[in-house]
């Protein structure tokens, strides 16, 4: 299974080592990433351009109900061995300053910051990687005890902005400047812009940003004026009601919700938890596409496992009628309804 | 009809009427009084005249007084002396006086004085220029400003310093924050330590975020004014502090003739903690006020030095203390593989009561174990330490799981009464023996500790019946032994009761429990153990969402296969154990 390594064509590895990824076969997928290496391909390419869009469609796959969880992890699991295999197998000698590496609070996907943090360390960064959903109190305790030149932080979902921009200003009063990235800030950023901290779209320019203090340190401020209205805070207070009272109005106009399993209805407490978190972190970051990005992907996963899009319509409007007094939030559940694919309303 | 109309000079103000200057301070300029208090001057007109003169002179605004035309008529001699151009007999425009131009009254600058001038129109089209210096009354109000700013900058410096215990962090701050209030440059030098002294330089060139630089120099290296200052002393003379810094090249962009700097010691505990050095272009000089500024900079710098010195020292200590404490990783042993999550309850510690490891037996076999003794944070951190240590020894006289439980629990009961500690622990303690096939065989015996999970090939999970009494409590506790086969691939899984009693769900106050757990494993086989352990401390944080938890360990054992390596699958997992609602991506 390792003969067939000596490429140096990352195209044709890649296949192989989704292959890899699927057999859940951890050996076969670190051999092909060292024989790269030592056919002579970068350590840097080999992990953007193998290991990383290899990640992306493990997600993917995820998505569309053709991946279980227990698959995505296991292969997750791999690419973090082969990611750790490539990084021993180089060597790189550091030369520059410390950076911290983590994910923030609560937040799992761990591999796109591992894969920066990796890069930095490519390129001569002395570079400790904190791993995932790392405690605020633990990541400024370490800055406390170790100085740091800037710390990158990884946010993969919108609905954690909240307690990222708490982990930012715990970083910020510590005086260490922060870069932060994924998919969390928005495809382009703009909610990193809106809590008033640098964002990095990918790897390279995060390592290029952290190079350059003073870009790190002219982080554009905060906007977060709307703050003021309580409505964020009011969400977070009345959560599990709100969350009570959907599950009430589902278990009676769907009369099926009545015999869900305790997992079922784990899965649907969840769900409709995720549902207020989203509309809580968009009316936190004052933009409602946080709010329909979300209820699209949400229908979309939803969907590729036999789930009507009307069984989110249904909370949808529950909150919206429940958070009636509540012009943003009330703004931004409409616009989600609008955002549902069938929406004639 | 006032007295203007007898007298070119009067300045229309019925103050005037009193001849007197007891009470200057009372007179405004700003106050008209009516005319109608002016009558009981009439009678004695004619005997005051000669004093006008007189009152005029003593009077804080100077007058000029001008006809229809605009030609001076008169110029009081205060207002000779603030405006020496203005000649009677010529055009008061001719004089060229900026602020004394038709309908614009305020304040100007004449002759390096702050004037203010007003017009006031008397009878027959004359006019009289009431002219002020209020040079005082100006730099007192700037005085108040500037004092109002240095408070500012002062709570900022105290604001921002409060925060990076880090020592090198907090001197990179020093120096930032002094630039520019203080300084176009700014050097700190640490008192040295083993002969080294370290510098941090905030510069800052045009009106960009300062840049700092950093550094080390031998003890002997320092200019002597530097060195001076870190016994305490503060350097007076200016002139050749410039000169041995412009030497050093300290203040690059500055020039030594062109520039003025201070250098003033950071209080430490005892000595001073370090020594700042500011400098500037000498177009603005250190003058008492920016040098009280510098020391009370300094004082808070000190301050923050000190404690981010002591935090260092202290957390030292904790470190190596605490790196004792925490859970070593399971040791490298043929056909298993390790997985391990931890999460302590108080995150900011990274210690706490639970506890795993695991050590090679002899034989080829190796020991593990996964437990939680009572009690939270540090001590029960420690209480884990006598453990494994105990552990540590014992294992090398007896490898059978159940009397090894027995022995631990006699010498957890000697510790514990000798220091009257009152502490107990649960616990699974296992041996895990390689079989032929890359299966595992696993005795364990049970300390009152939660019982082991197994997920099988078929990706069931098991739940091993182990049971047991607390150990540490009492002398001969009755134990309970399981043997347990797994065929490679397999995986059992110890954890603490910080996974099910993890508090969360809608109203943040269900536990977690057993079916919950069960479920989550359900259909992982294929996971390799460091994702399984990873999953389940995963699961748990996300049903905590946030919340407070107990310590959280857990301990996967995976039976990797023949030749160390993980069994590969030929067949698909069987799909619909997936958690079809989960938004997780």
């Amino acid at each position: 299974m390792t003969a067939a390594t000596a490429t140096t064509d990352l195209g044709e590895a890649y296949s192989g080592y989704l292959d890899h990824l699927a057999e859940a076969d951890e050996y076969a997928a670190t051999d092909l990433a060292i024989g790269l290496l030592d056919a002579g391909v970068p350590a840097e390419r080999v992990l953007l351009d193998l290991v990383a869009p290899a990640q992306a469609e493990v997600g993917e796959r995820w998505a569309r109900n053709e991946w279980s969880v227990a698959q995505e992890h296991a292969a997750t699991h791999i690419s973090e061995q082969v990611v750790a295999a490539v990084s021993a197998h180089v060597k790189p000698r550091p030369t520059g300053g410390r950076v911290v590496v983590a994910c923030m609070d609560g937040e799992w996907h761990a591999l796109p910051p591992r894969l920066v943090a990796e890069v930095l360390r490519l390129r001569g960064w002395q570079v400790t990687f904190l791993g995932a959903s790392v405690p605020a109190a633990h990541l400024v305790s370490y800055l406390h005890r170790y100085d740091a030149h800037a710390v990158a932080l990884a946010c993969a979902l919108p609905m954690r902005l909240p307690y990222a921009h708490r982990m930012i200003e715990a970083c910020r009063r510590s005086d260490v400047p922060v870069v932060v990235g994924g998919r969390g800030f928005g495809a382009d950023g703009r909610w990193a812009r809106r809590l008033g901290v640098a964002w990095a779209p990918d790897a390279p320019s995060a390592a290029e940003l952290i190079a350059d203090e003073r870009a790190l340190r002219a982080a554009p401020p905060a906007r977060l004026a709307h703050l003021a209205d309580d409505e964020y805070a009011s969400l977070v207070r009345r959560r599990g009601e709100l969350i009570d009272s959907a599950l009430a109005e589902l278990r009676e106009r769907v009369p099926s919700a009545r015999a869900y399993t305790a997992a079922q209805l784990d899965a649907t407490v969840s769900d409709l938890g995720h549902i207020v978190d989203f509309l809580a972190a968009a009316v936190y970051v004052d933009d409602a596409s946080l709010f329909t990005e979300f209820v699209e992907w949400l229908s979309g996963i939803l969907g590729s496992r036999g789930v009507p899009a009307g069984a989110v319509v249904l909370p949808l409007e529950h909150y919206a009628a429940a958070l009636r007094d509540f012009p943003r939030a009330a703004r931004t559940l409409a616009l989600g309804c609008a955002a549902l694919p069938g929406a004639s309303r | 009809m006032t007295a203007s109309d007898v007298r070119d000079f009067d300045p229309g103000d019925g103050r005037l009427s009193t001849p007197s200057t007891t009470r200057p301070s009372a007179w405004s300029a700003d106050v008209r009084r009516p005319t109608a208090a002016l009558p009981p001057l009439a009678p004695d007109r004619g005997q005051a005249t000669p004093d006008w003169f007189e009152v005029v002179e003593h009077f804080r605004e100077g007058l000029v007084v001008c006809d229809a035309d605009g030609v001076v008529r008169h110029v009081s001699p205060v207002a000779e002396r603030l405006l020496p151009e203005v000649t009677p007999g010529e055009l008061l425009s001719a004089a060229g006086v900026p602020g004394l131009s038709q309908g614009v009254p305020g304040g100007f600058t004449h002759r390096e004085r702050r004037l203010t001038a007003r017009q006031v129109p008397l009878s027959g089209a004359r006019c009289c220029w009431y002219v002020e210096d209020v040079t005082d009354s100006v730099s007192r109000a700037d005085a108040l400003l500037a004092e109002r700013a240095r408070s500012a900058f002062l709570a900022v410096v105290g604001d921002k310093l409060g925060n990076p215990l880090h020592p090198d962090r907090a001197a990179a701050a020093v120096v930032r924050l002094a630039v520019p209030t203080l300084a176009e440059v700014a050097v700190l030098v640490l008192a040295p330590r083993g002969g080294r002294a370290r510098w941090w330089r905030a510069t800052r060139t045009d009106d960009e975020a300062p840049t700092v630089d950093s550094g080390v120099l031998g003890g002997g290296e320092l200019p002597s004014a530097i060195a001076d200052g870190l016994t305490g002393a503060e350097p007076h003379a200016v002139d050749w502090l410039v000169e041995q810094a412009v030497d050093a090249g300290w203040l690059p962009g500055l020039a030594g003739t062109e520039s003025a700097a201070r250098v003033v010691p950071l209080p430490g505990r005892d000595a001073p903690v370090g020594v700042l050095l500011v400098a500037r272009r000498a177009t603005r000089w250190y003058d008492d006020d920016d040098v009280e500024l510098v020391r009370a900079f300094a004082a808070r710098a000190g301050a923050a030095l000190t404690t981010a010195l002591l935090y260092r020292d202290q957390a030292e200590v904790a470190d190596t203390l605490q790196a004792s404490l925490l859970p070593v990783e399971p040791v490298e042993a043929t056909g298993v593989q390790w997985g391990t999550a931890y999460r302590p309850a108080q995150a900011g510690l990274r210690i706490g009561g639970d506890f795993y490891g695991s050590h090679r037996l002899t034989d080829g076999g190796s020991v593990f174990f996964l437990g939680d003794v009572s009690g939270k944070g540090v001590e029960a951190a420690v209480f884990t330490g006598q453990l494994r240590q105990c552990l540590q020894a014992l294992h090398r006289l007896e490898s059978n799981p159940a009397r090894l439980l027995r022995l631990l629990n006699d010498a957890l009961l000697e510790t514990t009464q000798a220091h009257g500690q009152g502490r107990f622990a649960t616990i699974v303690l296992g041996v895990a023996r390689p079989e032929r096939d890359g299966g595992l065989t696993l005795t364990m015996a049970g300390g009152g500790h939660l019982p082991p999970l197994v997920l099988r090939a078929s990706g069931e999970v098991e739940t091993v019946p182990l049971r047991g009494m607390l150990i540490g409590v009492v002398p001969d506790p009755r134990v309970g032994e399981v043997t347990v086969r797994l065929a490679p691939g397999e995986t059992c899984l110890l954890y603490s009761d910080g996974v099910t009693e993890a508090r969360g769900g809608r109203r943040g106050d269900e536990l977690f429990g057993p079916e919950r757990l069960v479920t989550a494993l359900t259909g992982c086989q294929r996971m390799p153990a460091p994702a399984l352990a990873e999953r389940v401390e995963q699961v748990t944080c996300d049903w905590l969402a946030q919340g407070d938890h107990d310590d959280i360990a857990v301990l996967a054992l995976r039976a990797a296969g023949v030749s160390g390596r993980s069994v590969r699958h030929l067949h698909s997992v069987p799909a619909g154990i997936d958690q079809t609602e989960e938004t997780d991506a």
